[in-house]
């Protein structure tokens, strides 16, 4: 572990405690190296999509990650950024993770800059989660903390008698990553013939804030959560402009939510509701943006025997206007039910005093059939040296939600040294 | 009623007196269910909170070494009852961040929450704590946080030096067997602290599989504290070497430490 003296910057961000100035700041981060290389070649292609059958593999990169925290007794800073160097497309690009100050009152706690917001109990399944996701990264095969983008956003947590309130303003929208035309994976286009796009982003404008509130309170050993969020789907919808023309925009959405989670039957159980409603095609007709809709999760968390645990979760998804949505769904789009069911198992045994973690994760729909597959062997070298290697596979009718990824099913491996 | 009142109150002296007797005849020689109750105390709940730097050494068979540097605090809603526990874990560098909430329950399952700082992600656990690892140590939660006396039937052995200390040598069994790994324990318990300077497990089979040494006794601000804690799995040879420096007790701990805000921002002073 190293540590760089910074006494100067940490006098000035704190002008407290003179015994502060003398202390270090700590230094983390950590260098990595990622590949995933492709199960399946994809033979057909169409032209938007060509990358992903020229590339046999979907991730080659290096990262340097480094983190700076500096802490006083009321404050602290956090910066994570990162230097990415993309071997599969030879570019090099620089990218802030995180980078916000903390500021900490007797009852108020405040987050400013750029923040990961992680809400709601579900493994791999969100609800109430309704903060940005790279996609890209999970199907690559790098690990899980990359599932997660920052918001540049403002969050206030309150705490009174027990009960806490989270207010988190995000004034810049940031969409979901998802596959996108250019790119290297393989995906289900319905407009593959039309190659100009655009996309229009919400642009910054108080119009535009997306709001989120999250009041939660622990009774009796459980913890409840309640949700409300205002703002946009982080996917895009699409609508053919003449030309023609693609363009993408981000429909706006409310969600309503709540969740509960605490021991019982051995083990732990989670639940978790939320209706989605899309405010600009509550009928359902427009086919281009997705339908309100109820969604629903539970799921059970158990240790069987020493160091090895399962957990198994059970998601529904009921759209409303269901019939609206097959009665103008477009050409080329997949023919989704009003009810989509989605299973998840999952298995972590522990070895080796907890150096070596074999894992698997395993979701599938079974009224859609499509469903992934993802096992990974984790083993801590030594203190600071970790590799995994893992698999991510997908499977199913190729328009639906999982098997539309079936041709960028890979086999990876992860190399970190820490510090 | 007056008469039947005093009948009673005879009947309820008797054995008082009778035990009186028998402690003036035979000084000093408790039960056995009365020297881990009082040994679950002094290894456990000093104090009214407790706040320690630890450090575990793992240290294997052939000598490779894995280090896990966490700051420790406790807080006790009651003696001998409901405890809170918060950890915060300073390495290995996978690690670092992330802290770790317990809420202990004589009698039944903790509440147990981890909190993952790369994916802002708090996270309940569900692993049982008379078997589980802690931290891939050789402790269990259990031998961390403490087993309830209850749960075993004692019985004082004999009287033996462990070193320098006398010690009450007491064999406990467990009453479900099925809960746990061992099949008796026994332990050297200090006359003169009550702490276990000494326990050794022994498996289904009944043969030795763990040893717990007290290294080294230190007393903090009136209580006697366990600073180094050894265990060695005798069956292969694995041990664990934990280390507690700057102990503090009774340092009006605030209860909310001890909830989602402190998991989520712990504070300063833990965190350095």
């Amino acid at each position: 572990m190293k540590r760089a003296a910074w006494p100067l910057l940490l006098a000035v961000l704190g002008g407290e405690a003179e015994s502060e100035a003398v202390e270090t700041i700590p230094f983390h981060g950590f260098v990595q190296g990622a590949s995933a290389y492709r199960l399946v070649q994809p033979e057909r292609c169409p032209h938007t999509q060509r990358l992903a059958c020229e590339e046999e593999f979907v991730l080659g990169e290096g990262r340097v990650r480094l983190e700076l925290e500096p802490r006083g007794e009321r404050w602290s800073l956090t910066a994570k950024g990162e230097l990415i160097w993309d071997a599969v497309a030879g570019e090099v690009e620089g990218e802030l993770r995180e980078g916000y100050l903390d500021l900490q009152f007797p009852a108020l706690d405040l987050r400013v800059g750029r923040q990961i917001v992680t809400w709601g109990v579900g493994d791999l399944i969100f609800i109430n989660d309704v903060y940005p996701k790279d996609w890209v990264a999970f199907i690559s095969g790098l690990p899980l903390e990359y599932l997660k983008k920052g918001s540049d956003a403002m969050s206030a947590t309150g705490h009174w008698r027990g009960t806490s309130a989270q207010l988190v303003l995000i004034p810049r929208f940031e969409a979901d990553t998802l596959p996108e035309a250019g790119g290297r994976l393989r995906f289900h286009d319905p407009m593959a013939g039309i190659e100009a796009r655009r996309t229009d982003e919400p642009s910054p404008s108080l119009d535009l804030l997306e709001t989120g509130l999250r009041v939660f309170r622990n009774v009796a050993g459980w913890d409840l959560s309640l949700y409300a969020y205002r703002g946009f789907f982080r996917a895009p919808a699409a609508e053919v402009e003449p030309g023609p023309q693609l363009r993408f925009f981000f429909p706006p959405l409310n969600v309503y939510g709540a969740s509960a989670q605490g021991a019982a039957l051995g083990g732990v159980l989670s639940f978790e509701a939320g209706y989605y409603d899309s405010r600009a095609d509550r009928s359902g007709r427009n086919p281009g943006v997705e339908n309100s809709s109820f969604r629903f999760l539970t799921g059970y968390q158990r240790e069987i025997v020493a160091d090895l645990t399962a957990s198994g979760q059970y998601h529904v998804q009921v759209m409303q206007n269901h019939d609206e949505f097959l009665r103008t769904r477009g050409p080329g789009m997949a023919r989704r039910p009003a009810v989509r069911h989605v299973v998840t198992l999952r298995l972590t045994r522990l070895l080796w005093h907890q150096t070596l973690r074999l894992g698997v994760f395993a979701l599938a729909s079974p009224n859609e059939g499509d469903w992934y597959a993802g096992p990974e062997a984790r083993y801590q070298v030594t203190d600071a040296l970790s590799t995994t290697l893992g698999m991510n596979v997908f499977g199913g009718p190729r328009r639906s939600e999982f098997g539309q990824f079936e041709a960028n099913s890979n086999v990876f491996a992860v190399v970190r040294y820490a510090f | 009623m007056a008469l039947r009142l005093l009948t009673i109150a005879a009947a309820g002296l008797a054995p008082a007196l009778a035990a009186l007797a028998l402690a003036i005849a035979a000084p000093a020689q408790p039960s056995a269910d009365e020297v881990m109750a009082k040994a679950h105390l002094a290894m456990f709940y000093p104090g009214e909170d407790l706040r320690a730097r630890v450090t575990m050494r793992l240290i294997s068979r052939n000598g490779g070494e894995r280090v896990r540097e966490l700051t420790m605090t406790r807080r006790d809603l009651r003696d001998g009852g409901e405890q809170r526990y918060f950890i915060y874990f300073h390495r290995p560098p996978d690690v670092r961040d992330m802290t770790f909430l317990v809420w202990k329950y004589p009698g039944r399952d903790d509440d147990r929450w981890l909190y993952v700082p790369a994916l802002k992600l708090v996270r309940r656990i569900a692993a049982n704590d008379k078997r589980s690892s802690f931290a891939g140590s050789d402790f269990s939660y259990e031998d961390v946080s403490g087993r309830e006396p209850e749960e075993d039937a004692h019985k004082l052995v004999r009287e033996e030096r462990v070193g320098e200390r006398a010690a009450y040598v007491i064999e406990s069994v467990p009453k479900d067997p099925a809960s746990v790994d061992f099949s008796r324990k026994l332990s050297w318990i200090d006359t003169a602290t009550w702490l276990p300077l000494k326990e050794e497990y022994y498996d289904r089979r009944g043969e030795l599989s763990r040893v717990f040494t007290a290294e080294e006794l230190k007393e903090v601000q009136g209580f006697w504290t366990v600073v180094k804690r050894v265990v060695k799995n005798v069956q292969t040879g694995h041990r664990t070497e934990a280390v507690l420096d700057g102990v503090r007790y009774d340092q009006k701990l605030a209860p909310d430490l001890f909830g989602e805000r402190a998991l989520r921002a712990p504070p300063a002073q833990l965190v350095r």
